[in-house]
């Protein structure tokens, strides 16, 4: 591409990217609708001038590489800013966003996309520079070029006035939630809020550790409810069972009786007595969905078993045994013949969806599957999600409190529910039984009032992390494999 | 902050327009412009940096 051209066509590059997003940002969505950019937008703002501004050195000194290189590192800077802007709502329910939508999309989301578009013309315009020299002084300008400059300065001009109102002189910055532009000084609101304290994180809320039941406390004298009574352990033996890794959760199906046990990625149907492994598995956790490490299980009905993992992500797999292990070798690591594989997919939650979760019950009466969050970090907090069987979509969510004639109290002001990690979770008629490894509690909550009717010790408690119901007693495992019975309360 | 910015960047461009010879100056003025741009959104965002997702 020869001298003239180039430089025709970065003229009206730059006269584009200043009038359209620029100048139609500051002069009909400022001054006439009277939008305000929150702080991010400013900054999104002005790297989309600093684009333009670059391509006037350009026109003017010509295409030297630092001019070229800076453009690229403001353009990779801006296409982050659109996308961390866009993550604030992306995920949001359907048309919801931040502030003005344009075309079917949001202002963050479009910058993110002229951000694209400018790295895309660089890359355009290196590859056009073979017969273009850098000019050692100024080049004269052509009245397209020099038109640009003035569109330019215009519009920065327009720019000046409405961060002038909007966000103020130095050291007040952008606001998050700007209020409406006018020119009428009264309604000018300038904060210095960007400059309060806060801690520095990569990922903020989102920095939440994978739960780990080694971790808590198992001391059920440190616990949140006071004065609860130890359970009578009505047998405690050590499994002698050939499975692969940690348990991670337990399950009873009396039709059969016969136990669903998972470790990590294992899946296990184990006799009645708890002797004998009668089929098993082992989930390949990285085909289409990420099934993590799995941390509940549970029995749908007598031949279908669903292995949840602490992500929520979930297989669901039917016993066949004429299953092709040729056709199944994409979902298990081994033992491909045993299960069909029916379905694997994830739980959404709401309450519940920056915690893990580590148990899995199912109710047959109502058709409905249950989790119990783990605390982290970031929240303390105890959710119990419902799910229809029938859709495994959420139908209810909640953070139960103390019945009132349940007798039970907490041990101090700021003691709470939230602390209890629960590692396993069975239905029972019309109670739910949560083990919590943190504190060696049983809690029986009633699914239907929301609420805590029970709390007792389990004494002798170390990592549980599965409980289920047989009859009149339930079953609590550890992930080294011990087993613990008591009488159901 | 954002006002200082764009009256930073009106100079750079006067300059390119009027006074092209100062090229050094301009070009120091547009670093300056691109620090202060970064600067503050890192600001704004300095509490969850990287986009809020699973990864």
């Amino acid at each position: 591409m020869k001298r003239e051209p180039l430089y025709t066509i970065l003229a009206c590059a730059v006269l584009a990217l200043t009038v359209i997003p620029v100048g139609g940002a500051v002069f009909v969505l400022g001054f006439i609708r009277g939008d305000s950019p929150c702080v991010m937008c400013w900054e999104q703002r002005t790297a989309m001038v600093l684009i333009a501004l670059i391509g006037l050195f350009v026109l003017r000194y010509g295409p030297r590489p630092k001019y070229v290189g800076l453009a690229v590192l403001v353009g990779a800077w801006g296409l982050h800013m659109g996308t961390r802007h866009a993550s604030l709502h992306a995920m949001r329910d359907v048309g919801q966003g931040f502030s003005v939508e344009i075309l079917g999309a949001h202002t963050y989301v479009w910058a993110a996309f002229i951000f694209m578009v400018c790295i895309i013309m660089l890359g355009v315009l290196l590859m056009s520079l073979k017969h273009v020299e850098p000019s050692s002084f100024p080049r004269s300008l052509g009245w397209l070029e020099k038109l640009s400059m003035w569109v330019f300065l215009a519009v920065v001009a327009g720019n000046i006035v409405q961060a002038f109102a909007s966000t103020g002189p130095p050291p007040y910055v952008g606001q998050s939630d700007p209020i409406r532009f006018s020119f009428n000084p009264k309604h000018w609101v300038w904060a210095l809020d960007e400059w309060r304290s806060a801690a520095i994180s990569l990922r903020g809320r989102w920095d939440i550790e994978p739960p780990d039941v080694t971790k808590v406390s198992a001391d059920p004298a440190a616990g949140p409810l006071k004065d609860l009574s130890a359970l009578t352990v009505k047998q405690r033996r050590q499994l002698s069972l050939p499975l692969r890794g940690a348990i991670t959760d337990l399950a009873y199906d009396g039709g059969t009786d016969r136990f669903l046990i998972t470790t990590e990625h294992g899946v296990y149907i184990v006799d009645g007595a708890l002797d004998h492994v009668l089929r098993s598995t082992v989930v390949d956790p990285g085909f289409s969905v990420d099934l993590g490490t799995f941390a509940g299980a549970a029995f749908l009905d007598s031949r279908t078993v669903m292995a949840l993992g602490e992500n929520k992500s979930f297989v669901i797999l039917r016993e066949n045994d004429k299953a092709d292990a040729a056709k199944n070798f994409r979902f298990f690591l081994e033992s491909a013949d045993q299960f069909d594989e029916v379905t694997r997919s994830r739980l959404a939650t709401m309450r519940a969806k920056m915690m893990y979760v580590m148990s899995l019950a199912f109710d047959p009466g109502s058709k409905s599957l249950y989790t119990v969050s783990v605390p982290n970090q970031q929240t303390r907090r105890l959710v119990i999600s419902r799910f229809a069987q029938q859709d495994l979509t959420l139908s209810e969510e909640y953070s139960p409190t103390l019945a009132p004639d349940s007798g039970l109290g907490f041990s101090g002001d700021k003691r709470s529910l939230g602390e209890y990690f629960v590692t396993g979770a069975t239905i029972a008629g019309d109670r739910m039984y949560a083990i919590s490894a943190a504190y060696s509690t049983l809690l029986c909550l009633d699914p239907a009032k929301h609420s805590v009717v029970m709390a007792n010790v389990v004494p002798g408690l170390e990592y549980p992390t599965g409980i289920a119901s047989k009859g009149d007693e339930l079953y609590i495992i550890t992930r080294s494999g011990a087993l613990i019975v008591v009488d159901r309360q | 902050m954002e006002f200082l910015n764009f009256v930073l960047i009106f100079i750079t461009a006067c300059i390119l327009l009027r006074r092209p010879e100062k090229e050094r100056l301009a070009f120091r003025l547009l670093i300056l412009s691109v620090l202060l741009m970064a600067s503050l959104f890192l600001l704004a965002t300095r509490t969850s940096i990287l986009p809020g997702l699973n990864y």
